[in-house]
């Protein structure tokens, strides 16, 4: 196993990928080296790093001898041109990450313009269900890890140039597919840990908090956000689950049940551990 | 432009026909689907309260429809193993066999399956795909599809940037919002509306008031006006920019709903339309939205807006003169001919925001 580090800080990252992690799930991932250092948001454009942050993340990922590998949400025609001028910069400066996408229009930016990078499939290209209330009758989940409905999708990422899918658990499994043959032709696979995200969108009640009474919400959707959600994710309660849930702005996140984990586990090659529910 | 209808079932056609409707779509789960697949959505509706109840129902649809188009929805985020096949198969006989028009689909292996049998040119991409920006619409052309339907949650520029030539475009217009973005909430409403039970609490507690009422205009306030229309969602007052911006289609959402809704619905955005075409600015097409569907309040301060920003910084509706949530949320809908009330109104006292800070900037407002 390997391991990708989503770090909310860069101030002293662990000697232990694992330790990255909240404490109960250490036990259960099984030892292996720090490979890769994430960056940059899946679910929000405006948490993407500027052209400063990202060159500290990806200075920091030399130094470790990691790749440095930059999250992107999906994104409006706004984002779309905040990527493009974010690869631009940092291959300026001969800063080259490998770029996780979830929005078509993404992909093609990739390959039309910076077909050097590698390509990741991030979380959000597979759409499969994750309602963390489904785990209510079935504890340790009902998956049945059957990848033959990714074939298509998974055979359009390789001629696309893809190296990797990405996901959370989520209630099926499958998207991971086969993982790569001895020659290294396929798709690599990534598993996020813990966190699953269940519900994302625009209209962020963390960026509402800004507006006075009457705005925000629908009528702010593309206004600039300096990220409020920065200070970390807030613990949510739910009636119809038992499982930890977190606001990470725009999106609700919860952790799964680890002997759902443990089936995941067995069907990747890397694990991304998040040391916080973070958008 | 057209008007899209939902649909439920073949008794809806005429009243629909006649209250404006231009387009159809409406959603069938093929036979022995349950006995497969068990409870797994072919179309994200309940089979029995939203879909058409048969092949040969969906075949009177088509006949009673002509000449206007009819569109099936095989939408759902994800199928089960082995879904797959049997959904082309079932697709292809609805477009060759019963004469629907085109599918809508979101899953992207169904979306391939389907393109590998010759059949894009007769898929519309569901707002489920989340095309958002020009590189995904042109992802989606290069498949050779014939339309995709915008997510509900864009701005007008950014519809502007992404309704690329050689693609039809279809946006929603009324009713029926999405608290999260559709496309991207991994939960399913089998198991209850998730995002309705969704509360912010801790440090968030001073928004929760404002969140649950926004939560609430999301969900058509929970309540229609005595003449039957939704007040839910409305992108109305953006047709003439959305007819600028060459959009083909705009949707009108309740598949489940009732026909009384359904025809309200299309009534309204029919009038809109006509409005549009005889060349009325938003404020217009507004006025004649409030004067059939009443309810002016909620639209003061465009609480109700796909699309906030056709309303300029300081044109009528900008959000200059806030109604306070609380006021509206304890707004009642007055009763047909209710003594002492006008007729088809919100009772809501209005109150100026005091001590507003200042919006951030805007990049969404305005011109593009």
């Amino acid at each position: 196993m390997e391991y990708g580090l989503r770090l909310t800080s860069l101030d002293s990252p662990p000697r232990d990928p694992r330790d990255a992690c909240p404490l109960p799930w250490r036990s259960l991932l099984p030892e292996g080296p720090a490979v890769a250092l994430y960056f940059g948001s899946e679910f929000c454009e405006d948490l993407l790093p500027d052209l400063d942050e990202a060159q500290a993340f990806c200075a920091l990922a030399s130094e470790r001898g990691w790749e440095p590998t930059l999250l992107t949400p999906l994104v409006t025609p706004v984002g779309l041109e905040i990527v493009h001028r974010l690869l631009a910069g940092l291959a300026a400066n001969r800063s080259l990450p490998a770029v996780v996408f979830n929005d078509w229009g993404v992909l093609g930016l990739l390959r039309e313009h910076h077909p050097s990078l590698p390509r990741r499939a991030g979380r959000l290209m597979n759409r499969s269900l994750r309602d963390p209330r489904a785990y209510r009758d079935a504890p340790a989940g009902f998956a049945t890890h059957d990848s033959s409905r990714f074939e298509r999708l998974h055979r359009f990422f390789v001629d696309a140039g893809v190296a990797a899918v990405e996901t959370d658990a989520d209630l099926d499994g499958g998207y991971l597919g086969v993982g790569q043959d001895a020659a290294g032709a396929g798709l690599a696979r990534a598993l996020h840990l813990p966190f699953t995200f269940a519900a994302s969108g625009r209209n962020c009640p963390m960026k509402a908090l800004r507006y006075p009474e009457g705005n925000g919400f629908s009528k702010a959707l593309a206004d600039p956000c300096p990220g409020p959600c920065r200070t970390g994710p807030v613990a949510v309660q739910r009636d119809d689950s038992p499982l930890p849930h977190w606001r990470g702005g725009n999106t609700l996140f919860y952790e799964i049940p680890q002997e759902v984990a443990r089936t995941w586990l067995a069907r990747t090659d890397r694990v991304v551990l998040h040391q916080e529910a973070a958008p | 432009m057209k008007v899209l209808a939902p649909l439920r079932n073949s008794e809806e056609v005429l009243p629909l026909c006649e209250a404006g409707a231009q387009e159809f779509y409406c959603g069938l789960t093929p036979p022995g689907w349950e006995q497969a697949f068990g409870q797994a959505s072919v179309h994200r509706r309940n089979p029995r309260s939203a879909g058409v109840p048969s092949m040969d129902d969906l075949r009177r649809i088509v006949a009673l429809a002509q000449p206007r188009p009819v569109f099936a929805t095989l939408n759902a985020p994800s199928y089960p193993a082995g879904a797959v096949p049997r959904l082309v198969e079932f697709g292809r006989s609805l477009l060759d066999d019963v004469g629907v028009a085109a599918l809508i689909v979101a899953e992207w292996e169904l979306l391939f399956a389907l393109c590998e049998q010759g059949l894009a040119p007769r898929l519309h991409i569901s707002s489920l795909a989340s095309c958002r920006n020009p590189g995904a619409a042109a992802f989606y052309r290069s498949l050779g599809v014939a339309r995709v339907i915008l997510p509900r949650h864009m701005t007008l520029c950014e519809i502007e940037a992404t309704a690329i030539p050689g693609l039809e475009s279809e946006v929603f217009v009324l009713n029926d919002g999405c608290v999260f973005e559709e496309g991207i909430c991994a939960t399913t409403h089998a198991l209850g509306t998730f995002c309705l039970s969704d509360r912010l609490g801790g440090k968030f507690g001073r928004l929760d008031e404002r969140y649950e009422f926004w939560k609430w205009t999301q969900n058509n306030c929970g309540s229609q006006t005595s003449r039957g229309y939704t007040l839910g969602p409305c992108g109305l007052c953006a047709l003439p920019r959305l007819a600028r911006l060459g959009v083909a289609s705009l949707k009108v959402v309740g598949r489940e709903a009732s026909l009384g809704r359904k025809a309200a619905s299309v009534r309204l955005a029919a009038a809109a339309l006509a409005c549009t075409e005889s060349g009325a600015r938003p404020e217009g097409i507004r006025d004649a939205v409030v004067a059939l569907r009443g309810a002016p309040e909620l639209c003061q301060d465009a609480h109700l807006c796909y699309y906030p920003d056709v309303w300029a910084e300081g044109a009528p509706g900008s959000g200059d003169s806030a109604v306070t949530t609380a006021s509206v949320r304890s707004a009642r809908v007055t009763e047909p001919n209710a003594p002492g009330a006008p007729e088809n109104t919100l009772a809501v006292e209005s109150h100026r925001h005091e001590g507003s800070p200042t919006r951030p900037p805007s990049r969404g407002t305005g011109s593009c």
